[in-house]
Parts: C-alpha cells; sequence; structure tokens
C-alpha cells in the first residue's frame, strides 16, 4: 500500500530546490522503494566539505510510518553507528508524523550533524570521545570526512602513500590513520 | 463478635465451596467497617463503570465525552488527581499536557473553499472528503483513515496524535470511530476495545482478576488497595500483588516464601553437598562435626572429601591408611547452611501442616454436610439448626489459612532476610515470643475446634447436642478474637515498630475472611434483574452494592497465574556424630 503518487511527488519537489538547500533525493535502481539522499555537511562543523549519502527505504505505510534511513558513508558522530551507519533520530522513529516528508526529514538528519546528542548516543565510543577529548573527537569527525565524504581526498591519500612507501602495509595504514585522525605522528608511533 | 451467639435465623446455608462461608455471618455488618469495597466488573459492565469517571469529569469541566477521556486516560483514570492538577495548574495547562484542544477551530473557521490541499497525499480534495480536527489541522479522509490504522496496529489506540508535526493535540474518538466505521468496521472493533480496556489496564484502582483461564473480570476497589478480594469466578487473591491471598504475610515476604518454597533446590542440594552416601549401607550421612572423618550409624567410618571407607584413627590432618590429600575444610558455611535450612523446615513443616489440615477438613466438611442434612429433616426445629456447625466451619477454615500463612510470616519476621538491621538480637526475642505466645493460643484453639467438628453430633442426645453447640459458638467467637489480636500484634507491635515504609503492611484483618466483590450494577437497566442474579448461588445481603455500570472484556489473559505452592518432601537424613 506504498503511496508511490507521494513519493513520487517529493522527489519532483526536491529536485526543483536542490541548488538551495543541497539535498538531493534520487531512486537508487527503477523503484521508488530505495532510494539515495545526499546532504552537504554543513558549514562550521568537522563534516564541513563532506557529502554524505543516506539510503533510505521506505516502509509500505509510507507515509503513516517513518521511513527507514542510514548512511552509508561512513561518519564520526555521536548519534550515527560508526559501524553500520544506523542513525539515532526521534523523528525517524516515534516522533514522526506523516507531514514530515523526506527532505524534511534529511535536513533534521544536517541538523544531527550540526548539534550532536551524546546524551542519547547511537555509537557510545564515540558518545565518550564527544563527551572526554573533544578536541581528538573534532580531529577524527573531520578526518573521517576528509577519507569517506569528500570525492577526491588527495590530502589523504598522500600521507597514505607515504606510509606505504616506509614499508607499512597498506590496509594497516588505513585503519590506523583512520583511528587516530589522521595525524601522522601519531600514526607512525602506533605503526612502529 | 455478637454476630455468633445471635439468632441464628439470619444464617443461611450455601451449597458453595468453603470460601462463601462468610455468608452465614450477614447479621455483623457493623463490625467491620473497612476502607475498602470491591466491586466486579465484568464484559457487561465495563462500559458503565468508565461511563461513571467520565460524568464526572465532564460534568466537572464542561467538556465533551472524549476530552474527558483523553484527560483520564493520560492521569490513569484518577479523577481525584487529575481534579488536583486541575486546580493546581489550571485548565489551559491541564489541557495541553494531556493533549486537548477544546474546539477553538470547529465551526468557526469551517471549510469554505471547494478544495482543500491534504498535505500528507499532497492532493487537492474536495472539502467534504477532509476533515478537520480540534487543533484545527486539516487532512484528507483517506489520510486520517491510514494514520488511524497505523495507529491502532502500533497498540496506540488511546493516544492517537494529530498528524501534523509536533502536535500534541489527541485525535477525537468520533472522527475515528466515524471515519474507520465506514471502510473498516474491524479496525473500528478494535479501536473501540482498546478504549474500554485502557479502564482497567491504565487505572490504578482496577485490576484483572488473576484466574486461569480467565473469568473476563475486573475488580475496582475503591479505598485502601491493599486488600484481599473475592472475584466472582471464586478466585481470591491479593488486589495488591494478585497472587493468592497471604496475608498476614506483607506482598514481599509471599514472593520470596513462595519462591523458596518453589524452589527445589534450596533443600536438595543442600543435602546433596552436606550428605555422602555411605560407602557400606548407601544411606546419605550427614557431616556433623569438624573433621572430615564421618561415620555411618552402621559402623563404617569413611573420608567426606572422597567418600573413601577408611579406619578409625583420625587426627585433623590425616586419617589412618588414608591420603586422598584433600582432608580439609571450611566449616563455617557449611554449618552456616545447615542452620538456616533447619530453620526453613521448621517453619515450613508448620506451614505446610496447616495446608494440608485445611485439605483434610475440607472432606470433612462434606461427610459433616452430609449427616446434617439429614437430621434437619428429621429432628425438631431447635435441632435441626445447624448454622452453629457452619459458622465453626467456616472459622476453622479461615484460621487454618491464617496459620499458615503466620508461619511464613514468622519465617522472615524473625529471619536474618529481611529485618536483620531493623532489630537487635534481644529485640527479636522479646518480639518472638509476644508473636508465638499469640500463634500458639491460637493455634491451639484451633485445633480444639477441629476437634470438637469432628464429633458425631448428629448422633448424639438433645442436651449433649445443646453442649457442644454452646462449646463450638463459644469456641467460634474466641478464635475470631484471637485471631484478630495476632493481626493487631503483627501490625502494631511487630511491622508497625519497623520503619521501612510500606512495603511491608499487610491487608488488614477481615472477621468475615476475604472480601467478596459485589456485582457492579447497571443503573440504568432494571436493578431487580440483577439483584435476582446474585442471590443464585448466594446469599450476600451484607453487600452493599450501589453505584455503577458497564463493555465487553475480550479473553486476554494478562497475568500469568502464579501457581500453588509446589510441596517438597524433606529427605531424611542420617545424622552421626564423628
Ligand atoms: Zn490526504
Ligand atoms: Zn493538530
Ligand atoms: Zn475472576
Ligand atoms: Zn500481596
Ligand atoms: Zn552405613
Ligand atoms: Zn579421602
Ligand atoms: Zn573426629
Amino acid at each position: 500500500m506504498i503511496d508511490f503518487s507521494r513519493v513520487q511527488k517529493e522527489l519532483v519537489e526536491c529536485r526543483k530546490d536542490a541548488a538551495g538547500s543541497g539535498i538531493q533525493v534520487s531512486p537508487k535502481s527503477d523503484n521508488l522503494v530505495n532510494l539515495i539522499g545526499t546532504i552537504p555537511g554543513p558549514t562550521g562543523t568537522p563534516y564541513e566539505g563532506g557529502v554524505f549519502q543516506i539510503e533510505i527505504t521506505i516502509p509500505d505505510g509510507y507515509p503513516f510510518e517513518p521511513p527507514k534511513m542510514k548512511f552509508t558513508t561512513k561518519v564520526w558522530h555521536p548519534n550515527i553507528s560508526s559501524q553500520s551507519g544506523a542513525i539515532c533520530l526521534d523523528i525517524l522513529k516515534d516522533q514522526w508524523s506523516p507531514a514530515l516528508t523526506l527532505k524534511t526529514a534529511l535536513l533534521s538528519v544536517q541538523a544531527l550533524l550540526s548539534a550532536p546528542q551524546p546524551d542519547d548516543p547511537q555509537d557510545a565510543v564515540v558518545a565518550q570521545q564527544y563527551l572526554k577529548d573533544y578536541q581528538t573527537f573534532v580531529n577524527t569527525a573531520r578526518y573521517w570526512t576528509e577519507s569517506f565524504a569528500k570525492t577526491s581526498s588527495r590530502g589523504v591519500e598522500d600521507k597514505v602513500q607515504k606510509f606505504v612507501e616506509m614499508g607499512f602495509p597498506e590496509a594497516q595504514v588505513r585503519s590506523i590513520l583512520e583511528a587516530v585522525g589522521g595525524d601522522e605522528n601519531l600514526a607512525l608511533e602506533r605503526l612502529l | 463478635m455478637e454476630d455468633y451467639g445471635s439468632s441464628d435465623d439470619d444464617y443461611r446455608y450455601s451449597d458453595q465451596e468453603e470460601s462463601d462461608c462468610e455468608l452465614y455471618e450477614n447479621n455483623d455488618q457493623n463490625f467491620e467497617l473497612l476502607s475498602s469495597t470491591a466491586q466486579v466488573i465484568t464484559e457487561e459492565s465495563l462500559l458503565a463503570a468508565q461511563k461513571e469517571d467520565l460524568r464526572r469529569v465532564m460534568d466537572m469541566l464542561s467538556v465533551r465525552q472524549h476530552h474527558a477521556r483523553t484527560l483520564l486516560i493520560y492521569h490513569r483514570w484518577d479523577v481525584d488527581h487529575l481534579f488536583e492538577v486541575y486546580v493546581e495548574k489550571g485548565k489551559a495547562y491541564m489541557f495541553s499536557q494531556a493533549g486537548v484542544s477544546v474546539d477553538e477551530y470547529r465551526d468557526s473557521n469551517s471549510l469554505v473553499s471547494a478544495s482543500v490541499m491534504c498535505e500528507i497525499c499532497m492532493d487537492d480534495i474536495p472539502s467534504d472528503e477532509a476533515t478537520r480536527v480540534d487543533c484545527g489541522h486539516c487532512f484528507c479522509n483517506s489520510c486520517w483513515t491510514q494514520h488511524f490504522i497505523v495507529k491502532i496496529n502500533e497498540g496506540q489506540s488511546k493516544r492517537i496524535r494529530c498528524m501534523a508535526h509536533k502536535c500534541n493535540s489527541i485525535c477525537d474518538e468520533a472522527v475515528v470511530r466515524t471515519l474507520l466505521g465506514r471502510k473498516h468496521p474491524d479496525m473500528a472493533e478494535k479501536y473501540e476495545r482498546f478504549l474500554l480496556e485502557s479502564y482497567i489496564e491504565d487505572n490504578k484502582r482496577v485490576k484483572w482478576c488473576p484466574s486461569t483461564p480467565h473469568c473476563g473480570n475486573a475488580i475496582r476497589v475503591e479505598g485502601d488497595k491493599l486488600c484481599e478480594v473475592e472475584c466472582s469466578c471464586g478466585d481470591q487473591f491479593c488486589f495488591n500483588c494478585l497472587s493468592e491471598a497471604h496475608s498476614p504475610c506483607s506482598c514481599l515476604m509471599w514472593e520470596l516464601w513462595e519462591k523458596k518454597c518453589r524452589d527445589e533446590s534450596e533443600t536438595v542440594n543442600w543435602i546433596t553437598v552436606h550428605t555422602k552416601t555411605c560407602p557400606k549401607c548407601h544411606k546419605p550421612v550427614e557431616k556433623n562435626g569438624g573433621c572430615n572423618l564421618v561415620s555411618c550409624i552402621c559402623g563404617q567410618a569413611f573420608c567426606w572429601l572422597c567418600g573413601g571407607a577408611t579406619g578409625r584413627e583420625h587426627t585433623w590432618s590425616s586419617i589412618a591408611g588414608h591420603s586422598c590429600g584433600r582432608y580439609k575444610e571450611q566449616e563455617k558455611t557449611a554449618e552456616r547452611a545447615k542452620r538456616d535450612l533447619y530453620r526453613y523446615m521448621h517453619y515450613h513443616n508448620r506451614y505446610k501442616a496447616h495446608t494440608d489440615s485445611f485439605k483434610l477438613e475440607s472432606k470433612l466438611k462434606d461427610s459433616i454436610r452430609g449427616r446434617i442434612s439429614i437430621s434437619e429433616e428429621t429432628k425438631s426445629s431447635e435441632l435441626s439448626d445447624y448454622s452453629w456447625v457452619h459458622n465453626g466451619l467456616s472459622r476453622l477454615f479461615r484460621s487454618r489459612r491464617v496459620l499458615s500463612y503466620s508461619y511464613a510470616f514468622a519465617f522472615y519476621m524473625f529471619g536474618d532476610e529481611l529485618f536483620k538491621e531493623e532489630m537487635s538480637e534481644a529485640e527479636r526475642e522479646i518480639k518472638q515470643n509476644l508473636f508465638e505466645d499469640q500463634q500458639q493460643q491460637f493455634e491451639s484453639n484451633v485445633e480444639k475446634l477441629s476437634k470438637m467438628l469432628e464429633e458425631p453430633f448428629d448422633t448424639f442426645e438433645y442436651d449433649k447436642v445443646m453442649e457442644i453447640r454452646m462449646q463450638i459458638i463459644d469456641l467460634t467467637t474466641l478464635i475470631d478474637g484471637l485471631c484478630k489480636k495476632m493481626y493487631e500484634c503483627i501490625e502494631n507491635d511487630l511491622l508497625g515498630s519497623i520503619n521501612l515504609g510500606t512495603i511491608h503492611s499487610i491487608a488488614p484483618y477481615r472477621s468475615k475472611g476475604i472480601e467478596k466483590a459485589s456485582e457492579l450494577q447497571v443503573c440504568w437497566s432494571n436493578k431487580a434483574n440483577n439483584t435476582g442474579k446474585s442471590t443464585i448461588n448466594s446469599i450476600a445481603p451484607y453487600i452493599d452494592c450501589s453505584t455503577s455500570v458497564v463493555i465487553a472484556v475480550t479473553q486476554h489473559i494478562f497475568y500469568d497465574h502464579v501457581g500453588f505452592l509446589i510441596y517438597k518432601l524433606i529427605c531424611l537424613v542420617n545424622i552421626v556424630v564423628c
């Protein structure tokens, strides 16, 4: 009983003002059940400059039931799982209202990037870091944005290249750089 | 206590089980004025029961029924609390908190244009196919309908919010009913049922009867919720914790006791851990002394640690002719466990003895009834009146229950589990003596009554019958008084002095036994009919059913009935001193 006409209309609406909001929604394949949403990282946050992809699944009861959303771009954020991309956001759960749309939901997700709520975490590790060591959190989030949310991540590739040339295995280099937020000195310490 | 000696004309005989025995004592209405009155809410009376509360709120606040219901559901059907909030915080606050929007938009802002844009389906809809709700939000009927279905299936019937984002307003039940009724009568029915059952499930004063299979009734209690009630299906239970009626145990004590009795391991493990089979005669032998050489009554000595037969010579660290190398042990825990187990066995045995007597006496009751029903027909009027026997029997059954529970009570009252920190050793001893004094007096008189009731008085001569009649009447009265005194001792001297709040409060003593919940009456239907119905198998005129009314409760079983105790055999153990 999916109301495809409403999804259809929403897609049209989104396309109209995509330039303004930067938010895009497009079908993943030829059906309207699986969609891809795209949001730009908000300015003034560690996510600035990144473009984040969100996988959207439209449930049977849509719009009376909330759409399912999760990040496919890796992101370092207290309310988003660094493993699975699952999002902890009330309007995607019990605070959903049929009057909300995919676009308004994506705007809320974007707002969540600007204003993390570490007290209601999806990722406990990130939330701990956010609360106890804010600077490291910012560095890691920025590095993850650099590594995963940017189409050209020249800086990252350069660092990886450098360590590989020093003789370290590439996979290990990448995972350690992610863990230390791109800090070359820390990465070297750990590699040694 | 004047009831027992008075003219017996008021007593009539009923054919029901022993739990109904209080029916004979209907003339002592003034004897106990207890605060709680229980009423049975049946499928038929559920609607009426909640209408009463709805009506009060509608009258008081001049609101329509669906608003009253929204308010009541929000405040868990606690009318008094609702009025308190109203007085303290005001109407506006109370309404917005509960999600009530009063009809500001209705009519005044009625739909003028021919069509409206529904924000949900994003279609233009003729205005007669759209519905505006109390908060002013307007969407098309088909979107509303789907929204209702989704919410009902999610189990949120009681509070279906408006579809607009961040609108806290609860949808008018009439709108839900009307829109669903058009195409989805099954959902409308489901919605209706959830609304009705909210009165039971969200209501502190009302609980489903815990009987299995479920009788379909709920019980409403006015006043103190710590009480014991009997449903019209015959199930007797503690309204507070929903297990069987267990006073003078507190709910917590009873919960612990039941668990303890059910927990086979308590005893069995102890026996496996603390006894060993003799290598010669294979009887279990308990180690009762300090060292690890034990000897069985058959004369065989063996090593406690490996079970191997040994010679009898030993020191603290070795046994002659034996060297398994495990000859050391921690004494204290074993001794303690043993002491605890014996303590438990002491109370459990007495607890069980009274429960067993209760069962035996229930059989006795049948034979007595058989005997006296014959003499009732054959003898003269004075002799054929056996109400004193019925009264004696009902007092006996009630007392047996109390006696058996009183041992569970004593187990916790004077044990370490609950009140270790609350009393000094000396204090405890004084209290225990005080209590046991009363318990023993009560107990010995109950046994006396039991014995007397076994007499074949139907075969006695007139004088002898009159004599035993007087004795039984006196004893019955005495026992009632003793039982009451024991309850008072528990409430005031024992539990009353322990400052732990109400967690250990007990249901008050009722001379007449557990209160039978009265049938809720449907005011506007014929009252006469109802009264007639209740006399089919009971007399119960002391139940002054008065007020209220009601609809259908479906057969959900909401509570797993806590089964009766599993009794255990305490194994026999040969105790042998080393
Ligand atoms: Zn619509
Ligand atoms: Zn609204
Ligand atoms: Zn019942
Ligand atoms: Zn209880
Ligand atoms: Zn033996
Ligand atoms: Zn041994
Ligand atoms: Zn010894």
